[in-house]
């Protein structure tokens, strides 16, 4: 193989790596303010994918508007969901809110079947499909449009953490819930931002893929992926979230090349068992240690 | 009290296929096995607090491995073709295990998902052995000069097989062993501290809960008779950690009452499929936040009778 098309391999890994990353950095963001994975949150890019295409379909509203459109409903069921199902929960063990998400994910994903049926739908793109050449390299436009639309937003989210106060709460609560609470953080308000902010992030990100992978029920699966980036990464470190998505968008899209197609569909849960298995502390992170 | 219960529940298992119709004997039979997973499953998750959303994929080997020695070896009796399929199952069992000893909480659960998912990558590649995707279809068995070949023939060997894991496994939960597990479900630290080998006991939750759920499966070859890669998928693994959720984490009595509940659950849905999921996720959440317990503990709680221990905090 030719370097040129090896460049093109790494380049659509990045794109698919952005979108893992992105779905990381959302999962990470709900771990770390409520100690808890979401396993509903591929089910909610999906739900807040489906209402931004929905408003494309019903009011041919311009494709900026539908991105609008999803974003909001993310922030509202984010919202919801955490009102209404976790901070219920909140006070059970980890347990307990893991099968919670999990119903929660079952149920989006049916309703969204019963709204909008299982077919898969195309969704328009906000960049050419048609690739074009830097040199030797070909280079597909909606490749280059995701890395950089994903690497505003990991920006956005990073100068949000940084600077804000909201950012520091968030920060506080990661770090010791307890003390934040004692610093007059109020942590409730932390656990709601955590999940509109996480539900936001991923959809963009599904407005981002779904023109790649089509739009339907099942892409939520997505998150399965985003999880083992968390993990490759480190998981609760947000560069780790974003180191571990591009890993694993460019492992994926380079072991097709090098393994037999059989096993193909196999690769991310394979990193995801050698890595929990190796070196469960992340490629950056390391190992926590629970004290009694 | 106790043995009017037994006796009553006995005379009703051994009288059923002659009151109910066919098809309610396949759907007992059903029950039987998803009780056997979910006693396995509860052994591991209920009692020493490592949740597995795998077990489909212990199932499916559990499955192939009658299956396929079902094919090639006619003359082996049942029993021994059971015990095959839940040893094979549980050397798979102490391969996963112990190198998830390091893994807790939410990281062996995403573990134990990817390796369900491998779990059926590889019977669709293994296609020479497991025919892929073309699907697998299990003569009937043998037990001596008898062949299973009806539906009631099968319920009663799935029946006299679940009573007797029903039976180990209660035994097991009263031994030193039993006691352990529990300790270690409460505290790690605790348990260690008391004496108790964390990695010898959370890896022999590993291996017996693979080698109920592999008998199982060679249940599951036999009664179905036809096996195919995406009947394992990881939404089977989900229904296992549901019965184990709504019957009652860490008692078995639970673990039987939560199989029946979704198996007949599942059956009667069959027909709102698009629904299904959505009826799924509601049953989990309410009996997460409003019965945290179980079946189990709710119905001890009626008679004052304590069923299944209470899962314990871990915060």
């Amino acid at each position: 193989m030719t370097w040129a098309a090896l460049v093109h391999v790494v380049i659509s890994g990045l794109a698919t790596g952005s979108i893992y990353a992105l779905m990381a950095i959302s999962l990470v963001i709900i771990y770390n303010a409520t100690r808890t994975l979401n396993f509903a949150q591929g089910e909610m890019l999906m739900i807040s994918t489906f209402v931004g295409w929905t408003a494309l379909r019903v009011v041919a509203a311009p494709l900026i508007v539908a991105l609008l459109v999803a974003v909001i409903a993310a922030a509202l069921l984010g919202w919801l969901l955490e009102r209404l199902v976790i901070r219920h929960a909140i006070s059970a063990t980890h347990f307990d809110v893991l099968i919670i998400t999990l119903g929660l994910s079952l149920m989006l994903r049916s309703a969204a079947g019963v709204l909008w049926t299982h077919d898969e739908f195309p969704f328009p793109s906000f960049f050419g499909n048609r690739p074009f050449a830097i040199g030797p390299v070909r280079v597909a436009p909606v490749s280059l449009g995701i890395i950089g639309a994903s690497l505003a937003l990991m920006l956005a989210l990073g100068a949000l953490f940084r600077w804000t106060r909201l950012g520091r709460a968030m920060r506080a609560v990661a770090q010791n819930q307890r003390a934040a609470r004692l610093m007059g953080i109020s942590v409730e308000r932390v656990y709601s931002s955590s999940w509109v902010i996480a539900s936001v992030v991923g959809a963009v990100a599904g407005v981002l893929i779904a023109p790649v992978v089509f739009l339907s029920s099942k892409m939520g699966l997505v998150a399965i992926n985003g999880f083992t980036a968390a993990v490759l990464g480190g998981f609760g470190s947000m560069p780790g979230a974003v180191v571990g998505g591009m890993l694993l968008g460019v492992l994926e899209n380079l072991a097709p090349l090098y393994l037999p197609a059989s096993i193909k569909h196999s690769v991310p849960f394979l990193i995801m068992i050698t890595i929990l298995l190796v070196r469960p502390g992340g490629v950056l992170g390391r190992v926590a240690r629970r004290k009694v | 009290m106790r043995s009017a219960a037994l006796a009553t529940g006995a005379a009703l298992v051994v009288g059923w296929p002659w009151a109910a119709p066919r098809y309610f004997v396949f759907l007992a039979s059903l029950i039987a096995i998803n009780a056997i997973v979910a006693i396995g499953l509860n052994l591991l998750s209920g009692y020493t607090n490592q949740l597995s959303f795998g077990h489909a994929g212990f199932l499916a080997i559990g499955a192939y491995a009658a299956a396929i020695l079902t094919i090639r070896a006619p003359a082996v009796p049942v029993p021994v073709t059971l015990l095959l399929a839940g040893l094979v199952t549980a050397v798979v069992g102490l391969a996963l295990g112990v190198p998830c000893l390091r893994l807790e909480g939410l990281y062996l659960a995403m573990a134990t998902l990817a390796f369900g998912f491998v779990v059926v990558e590889a019977i669709l590649s293994l296609d020479w052995l497991t025919r892929g995707n073309d699907g697998l279809r299990v003569p009937a068995a043998r037990l001596g000069p008898w062949v299973l070949a009806t539906d009631i023939a099968r319920y009663y060997l799935v029946m006299a097989v679940t009573a007797l894991l029903i039976a180990a496994a209660v035994n097991i939960s009263r031994t030193r062993t039993g006691r352990a597990l529990l300790a270690v479900r409460e505290s790690e630290i605790a348990a260690q501290a008391s004496g108790i080998h964390l990695a010898e006991y959370k890896t022999l939750a590993f291996v017996v809960s693979a080698f109920y759920t592999g008998v199982a499966g060679g249940l599951f070859a036999l009664v179905v008779g036809f096996l195919s890669p995406d009947s394992f998928d990881v939404f089977l693994s989900v229904d296992f950690v549901a019965m184990i959720i709504v019957g009652g984490l860490g008692s078995i009595l639970g673990s039987v009452v939560g199989a029946a509940v979704i198996t007949t659950l599942n059956d009667s849905l069959a027909g709102l499929q698009n629904y299904r999921p959505l009826i799924f996720g509601a049953i989990l959440i309410t009996s997460m936040l409003f019965m945290p317990g179980g079946i189990a503990s709710a119905l001890g709680k009626i008679s004052g009778v304590r069923s299944g221990p209470r899962q314990g905090e871990d915060r």
